[in-house]
């Protein structure tokens, strides 16, 4: 009875750890299933070379908010890299264990602010401040809802992800290496980046390739803020429409137009695809760094 | 075992009794879930709290998350009453979705009172065609070309993100859909409501109970409500400005001065009839004496031939 029940137990077990992969693939099969329809009567073009977005009128180029989502995580990443990077840097080598401390909960504290507050922040905050301040010094005129507000939001939203996988990583780099470098005459920012950064590099770059996910995958803070416009953007001061705030806006209507369901599941399709193949590429970096700090 | 088996009977006699109770008592009870548009939203939660109010053992949660979100919802079967702030498609009629109409309201174009040419613009309005210019074709794009002389102040056009009834509803009077409406995409009526107030040369529109405050009934702090030119004479007459209170626009719609649409009838949308009895009865109930709270709330009470036809349908 006793190994029965042991028996049964790992079998549970078992069972339950498959389940999240499994989850993902019905996800993954899901979504095609429901993507088949819009695929088989508009070309490959039609859907993702056209910037045309009329569903009523049976038109659905998907290709503003792909380029909507680009810019705007290009922005982000542009704005958050180096300075999540310095950072990390700063928290890892040079800080005082006490700001060490003091900073790590805070950092995490804000990964953990719903995307609805940054949302609110960046209507309350952001769109003013770009609308009326940074535009005019460039000589444009923007609403303030554009590609730049929803890039330094999501920005600070991608902070945490980055600093954090950062400072694991710079501390799994060995001391004996540091002091090495030190004792050699080399100065403590020749050591950061001749021993430090060489070694955590791959580490670094998964760091990023999750940032960068998350980034993408982003929908309510964006989406109050970047105006929702189906344009190709010319310039960070334009309004973008985003992947996932298409979806999150319009999931009411597409009960009501033939194929615009199927157009939308297209475009979940294509985000879990992206986010997917981000993350792989981001666990694929962190391994070979573990490897390589062994 | 056997512990189990006598733990069940008693408590299924327990459960009996108990429900023999319940049913001598004749109380209404149940739950009833209602999401959807941000427009009915202020009226189903007063309709809710003075329902639960006489039925104490009823208990009603109501969201918000536009029309598109209370269709869906609905007709997945996730609540049981969906908001819808527009007409309702065929396409969703088909999919068993069940209109009822509830109440009235109507939505209405407003600018920031900042604006440079606020006092020009009341005096003249702007006409239905100058909209469709402004919202649809994007011929007109500045503020001279809409009053006539040569300023050349841009307009900034702001329209909603979210698919919602007041976004469809107002692309209805410029005889299109919400997805062919240019403009700065804003998420909800509070949302949309704030960014025209905070920029001086904005354009949007909104549900009258978003565009007036609910305590002064005067429009909210920084948005005035532009007059519509219904005639087309290039002048706002006497006949044409009902904006300065909530009041004189309801009465406005009540008269039909008001064209239809902007103003429109918003619905309960069930899927097929309500099976659940809490469900029918809080309908039933809206569609008599909830129709006391209507004025109040800031709505327009529907007339006697429509609520009638509401009843026919939930029967």
């Amino acid at each position: 009875m006793r190994l029965f029940k042991d028996y049964i137990a790992r079998k549970v077990m078992v069972f339950l750890t498959v389940m999240p992969g499994l989850l993902v693939f019905l996800m993954f099969v899901g979504l095609f299933q429901k993507s088949k329809a819009i695929l088989a009567v508009k070309s490959f073009s039609e859907l993702f070379l056209h910037s045309s977005w009329h569903p009523f009128s049976g038109e659905f180029g998907l290709l503003p908010f792909l380029m909507g989502t680009l810019w705007v995580t290009m922005v982000a990443m542009v704005l958050a890299v180096p300075i999540s990077l310095l950072t990390a840097i700063y928290l890892s080598e040079y800080a005082p264990k006490l700001v060490r401390e003091f900073t790590k909960p805070i950092v995490d504290l804000l990964a953990g602010i719903p995307s609805v507050v940054y949302g609110v922040w960046g209507v309350l905050l952001i769109v003013p401040l770009i609308g009326r301040h940074v535009a005019p010094v460039f000589g444009i005129y923007s609403s303030g809802y554009c590609v730049l507000s929803g890039g330094v939001v999501l920005a600070v939203m991608i902070f945490p992800t980055i600093i954090h996988v950062s400072l694991e990583v710079f501390s799994s780099v060995e001391y004996g290496l540091r002091e090495t470098s030190l004792s050699l005459g080399a100065t403590k920012w020749e050591t950061v980046k001749h021993v430090v950064l060489r070694k955590g590099l791959q580490g670094i770059i998964a760091a990023v390739v999750l940032g960068l996910s998350r980034a993408f995958g982003e929908t309510m803070a964006v989406l109050m803020v970047v105006g929702n416009v189906p344009k190709l953007p010319k310039s960070i001061f334009d309004a973008a429409y985003p992947l996932p705030a298409l979806l999150a806006n319009n999931y009411g209507e597409m009960m009501s137009v033939p194929l615009y369901d199927s157009a939308l599941m297209l475009a979940a399709l294509i985000l879990l695809i992206v986010v997917l193949f981000f993350n792989i590429l981001a666990r694929f970096f962190l391994v070979r760094a573990e490897r390589k700090a062994e | 075992m056997k512990r189990i088996i006598a733990v069940c009977a008693v408590g299924g006699l327990v459960f009996a009794s108990f429900s023999l109770v319940q049913a001598e008592k004749k109380q209404l009870e149940g739950s009833v879930s209602i999401s959807g548009a941000w427009a009915l939203y202020p009226m189903a939660l007063k309709w809710a709290e003075e329902f639960q109010k006489a039925n104490p053992k009823v208990k009603i949660d109501v969201q918000a998350g536009g029309a598109g979100k209370g269709i869906a919802d609905v007709l997945a079967g996730m609540v049981d009453i969906g908001n819808v702030s527009r007409d309702v498609h065929p396409e969703e009629i088909s999919r068993g979705a069940l209109a009822i109409a509830v109440t009235r309201d109507g939505v209405v174009p407003m600018i920031s009172e900042n604006n440079p040419f606020l006092g020009e613009l009341r005096k003249k309005g702007i006409k239905k065609e100058q909209f469709v210019a402004i919202w649809i074709t994007g011929k007109l794009t500045t503020w001279g070309q809409v009053l006539g002389n040569n300023q050349k102040a841009a307009i900034h056009v702001y329209t909603r993100s979210d698919a919602c009834g007041a976004a469809d509803t107002w692309a209805g009077y410029l005889g299109k859909r919400q997805e062919d409406l240019s403009g700065v995409g804003v998420y909800g009526d509070p949302g949309l409501a704030d960014a025209v107030k905070r920029d001086p040369l904005g354009i949007g529109y909104n549900n009258i109970n978003f565009a007036y405050d609910a305590k002064t009934l005067k429009p909210v702090s920084g948005i005035v409500i532009v007059p519509i030119d219904l005639n087309g004479s290039g002048q706002v007459e006497t006949a044409e400005s009902f904006y300065a209170t909530r009041d004189q626009i309801t009465q406005a719609i009540v008269r039909n001065a008001y064209p239809y649409p902007p103003a429109r009838d918003l619905y309960f949308v069930t899927k097929g009839k309500p099976a659940k009895k809490a469900v029918a009865e809080f309908i039933r109930w809206v569609l008599t004496d909830g129709q006391k709270y209507v004025p109040e709330t800031g709505y327009i009470a529907l007339n006697k031939e429509k609520l009638a036809q509401g009843l026919r349908k939930i029967r």
